[in-house]
């Protein structure tokens, strides 16, 4: 609905974004509000569309690994894993089985960060700032880790093509264990902390509310969709890495804690046992964890002529901490690949906004667009500039912008 | 009943050490070229950083005697951060460019590319003497 | 004694002083011991009066839908009533300096001054997020209204019934501790009240769990957000003063005691005791009903805000009112 038509409908509207205190990233809300009831809901994404996949597009796989790093400041393993898997496919590397584990550890490593990130935003939106001190402090503790494992807190650059590009030494062992231990000591503190406090309970229980039905329908992924009900997860659905060695189930909010009931507290329970399934996770890992090789070809120069020859297609999936990731790439016997499409698990998300927000209180924007957690600058893959203009693609035109592209692409 | 049960947990902080680490001081200077000045001179001494790991990714390290102007680093920089320079067969790069990621050490065929635990780089200037490694 | 022009207005520049230093000083207490709880280091003590002169130093934004006049006048009114409230209170075992003209009900009426000239202030802005902010505001003061003056007749009643004349001038609160005429029955019912002014105090002073108005997260600063410079520096003092108001109505009713008294000092070195005193007394309430408060939970919604003050607070201070009658009619009997 266009902010015209909005705003005869409803008493006033009120514009949220693209920066506002309540948004981490940029998107533009506007509300149609009635009281302090939202009646309807806008929003335009595209606020930081950045070009990554043109930059991707006139690059080599081994360099744009590093540009999927920063797909995302927080997800910095996903969207690697997931690309280097798309060109594994193509060129048909098999991954050493020592790479994969480790590939998988790091990946639950960044779930434990990811969710405990997001923990400490939701406080933050609720209001409440000493929590959100907490879960970011705990949060250092696997921060470090990584940064011990792969040499940069951030942006890890530890996927390589065919493997990764370090291995985990036996010196490094048993700084995993501390930290999995310290997470499974504080595991029932945080539950409690969060899940018994009768502010939090009042704000979040029975808000933000989306349906199984609506979950499915709008292709809803991760942790939001669980905690809608639906049983979906790409690690369990469609194992990759080490996945399909280990014992991994999708988690749902337990029948104990009245859910599934898809309201926010049952995404923040959701996200709290996702957590403890991943120190679950990286437990196994160290314990199945084969010798050998971490790489499928050492010697970049060679890896790089491997990949020149291939040509073909493939799509790489994984289970990103916010749901689904995707990264499309077609190579055609070039250095750079002809296309890259990265669908990030926001994108997936955004439009279960809509019967979240609706009938909701003004007070409860931040904490419902926050329960989704969403990662716009993952999200935004495109911008829409007509005569210096920001412009509206409707569906039609999207359809149609996609038949032609696929044309393009099959010639 | 109304449950807190963050209130025993701040309590128990109130009382114990703060988690911040001080760096570089405990509190915003008055101005902080004045600040780094003293501690140049010794009057006042610098909280230290939290340490890095071991093989932490900071500031590359070039050894121009090592290189032999391949450019296979050029080939694999993700941030096209070096420069060839054709005249004396070596390299360039710009710190201001690089992010860090290592792949020009893997790719060296002389090992002429190390990534130093240094990462305090802020400048105001992007070509600044320490901004670039040559 | 009626007290000369001269004395008032020296009396009043005095209190303004102090409202406003103690006020800055008890911001600047509450940042540290929030940080601390929150395991941080928190800004030194000194910050808000370095952060009112920087504000100080800055220029003022009036915003272009802003109605100027109004936009402007409500952070000097806000101060200035803020102010004159303390000219009200007893200040560290002092007489009130305007103790002739007013009492409780006049402090009462008072307090609402400064929220309203920020609702004034907040629609004059012209901005969604202020007008949000103030609409909220007044819901607020509507809702805390009703227990904060609960808690004020209790009190007063009791005084009346121990045949104290003048039960609602703070002078003779003062000169009468409330809790030396209870009974063990009244005294649960006092310090039922006395809970239900320290959960005001936050709403009162707009701080989380209450800070709706504000909401930093839904509306950027709500009432305040197109507030700059200058005038936000006054608002800031406002915030100050208006808590040190607080903080001494909670003492005044609760705990009018003098240390100086009991350890049998007098002239200057008593005073000078007094007031430390007091300082100590208001920064533990302050302590209790804003730092406590504000780090341990959530925000609430509006309409949560209502519900805790019209129902539950509203409950629990006439159960206090019912618990010190009883005592009253048993002491009788
Ligand atoms: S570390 Fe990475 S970005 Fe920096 S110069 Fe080397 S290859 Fe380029
Ligand atoms: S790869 Fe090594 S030897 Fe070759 S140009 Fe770069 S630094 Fe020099």
């Amino acid at each position: 609905m266009s902010a015209e038509k909005t705003k005869k409908t409803v008493p006033y509207t009120v514009p949220i974004g693209p920066v506002h205190p309540a948004l981490k990233e940029p998107v533009m809300f506007t509300f149609g509000m009635e009281g302090e009831i939202v009646r309807t809901v806008d929003f335009a994404p595209g606020q930081t569309h950045r070009g990554i996949e043109w930059m991707g597009m006139r690059r080599n796989p081994v360099q744009i690994v590093h540009l999927t790093d920063r797909v995302c400041g927080i997800c910095g393993i996903v969207h690697s894993i997931s690309f280097a898997r798309a060109v594994e496919q193509i060129v048909g590397i098999e991954v050493p089985e020592r790479a994969d584990y480790i590939r998988t550890i790091l990946h639950e490593l960044e779930r434990i960060q990811s969710h405990l990130l997001w923990a400490g935003v939701a406080a933050h939106e609720l209001g409440f700032d000493s929590l959100f001190y907490l879960a970011w402090r705990v949060r250092e503790e696997s921060m470090d880790l990584i940064e011990n494992l792969t040499g940069n807190r951030v942006n890890y650059g530890i996927i390589q093509v065919g493997g990764v590009r370090r291995d985990i030494s036996d010196e490094q062992r048993p700084l995993i264990e501390k930290g999995l231990a310290y997470y499974e000591g504080l595991l029932d503190q945080m539950a409690t902390l969060f899940l018994e406090d009768s502010t939090i309970r009042m704000r979040c229980r029975d808000h933000g509310f989306l349906s199984e039905d609506d979950a499915r329908k709008l292709c809803t992924v991760g942790p939001s969709a669980r905690a809608s009900g639906l049983n979906m997860d790409v690690r369990q659905d469609y194992p990759y890495c080490a996945y399909g060695d280990l014992d991994v189930k999708a988690i749902l909010p337990p029948a104990e804690t009245g859910g599934p009931r898809g309201d926010v507290y049952d995404r923040i329970i959701v996200r709290l046992l996702e957590i403890g399934q991943s120190v679950g996770i990286i437990r196994q890992c160290l314990d199945a964890m084969p010798a050998g090789e971490i790489l499928w070809e050492p010697k970049m120069a060679k890896l790089l002529a491997a990949c020149k020859k291939a040509d073909g297609e493939a799509i790489g999936r994984v289970e990103a901490p916010r749901g689904e990731c995707m990264h499309y790439v077609r190579m055609a016997g070039k250095e750079a690949p002809e296309s890259w499409k990265i669908k990030a698990s926001t994108y997936s998300n955004l439009m279960s906004w809509i019967p979240m927000l609706q009938g909701e209180q003004l007070a409860d924007i931040p904490i419902i667009v926050a329960s989704i957690d969403p990662c716009l600058s993952c999200t935004d893959r495109v911008t829409v500039v007509r005569d210096g203009k920001p412009d509206i693609l409707t569906k039609e035109d999207l359809t149609r912008l996609s038949r032609e592209k696929t044309r393009r692409l099959m010639q | 009943m109304a449950r807190l049960p963050m209130v025993p947990e701040l309590l128990k902080q109130l009382f114990s050490r703060p988690a911040t680490n001080a760096f570089p001081s405990r509190h915003l200077p008055p101005s902080v070229t004045g600040f780094l000045a003293k501690v140049a001179s010794g009057e006042a001494t610098i909280h230290p950083p939290v340490p890095t790991p071991p093989k932490f990714r900071g500031k590359i390290v070039y050894d121009r005697e090592a290189c032999i102007g391949c450019t296979l680093c050029l080939k694999v920089c993700p941030a096209h951060a070096i420069e060839f320079i054709p005249e004396t067969k070596r390299i360039r790069i710009y710190i201001t460019q690089c992010i860090f990621c290592s792949q020009c050490n893997d790719i060296c065929p002389k090992d002429a590319l190390h990534m130093s635990p240094d990462f305090l780089l802020a400048t105001e200037n992007r070509y600044a003497e320490s901004q670039i490694v040559e | 004694m009626t007290p000369d022009i001269p004395f008032i207005i020296i009396g009043a520049v005095l209190v303004a002083l102090f409202g406003i230093v103690i006020g800055l000083f008890l911001m600047g207490f509450d940042r540290i011991v929030a940080a601390r709880m929150q395991a941080r280091i928190g800004p030194p003590i000194t910050q808000p009066f370095t952060d009112i002169r920087k504000l100080f130093a800055k220029e003022n934004v009036v915003p272009e839908n802003a109605i100027p006049w109004m936009f402007n006048l409500a952070p000097v009114l806000a101060l200035a009533s803020a102010i004159v409230i303390l000219l009200y209170l007893p200040i560290g075992g002092f007489t009130p300096i305007l103790s002739e003209g007013g009492d409780l009900i006049l402090v009462m009426y008072l307090l609402t001054v400064p929220a309203l000239a920020l609702v004034a202030g907040g629609f004059a802005s012209g901005s969604p997020y202020a007008t949000v902010g103030a609409q909220r505001e007044m819901v607020t003061m509507i809702a805390y209204e009703f227990p904060l003056a609960i808690v004020i007749i209790a009190i007063a009643w009791k005084l009346a019934a121990a045949g104290i004349a003048l039960p609602f001038t703070l002078a003779s609160i003062q000169a009468n501790p409330i809790w030396g005429l209870v009974g063990p029955l009244g005294t649960i019912g006092l310090l039922i009240l006395l809970v239900v002014l320290l959960i005001v105090t936050p709403a009162e002073l707009s701080r989380i769990p209450f800070d709706t108005p504000e909401a930093e997260t839904e509306l950027a600063g709500g009432i305040l957000v197109e507030y700059s410079g200058k005038n936000l520096a006054l608002f800031s003092l406002t915030q100050g003063v208006k808590t040190v108001a607080m903080a001494s109505l909670v003492v005044a009713l609760f705990f009018p005691y003098s240390l100086a008294a009991f350890i049998g000092l007098a002239g200057i070195s008593g005073a000078v005791i007094d007031i430390l005193f007091f300082i100590a007394l208001i920064t533990l309430v302050a302590f209790v009903s804003v730092s406590v408060v504000r780090v341990s939970m959530a925000r609430f919604r509006i309409n949560q805000v209502v519900s805790v003050y019209w129902v539950y607070l509203a409950i629990a201070g006439l159960t206090g009112l019912l618990l010190v009658m009883a005592d009253q009619i048993i002491g009788v009997i």
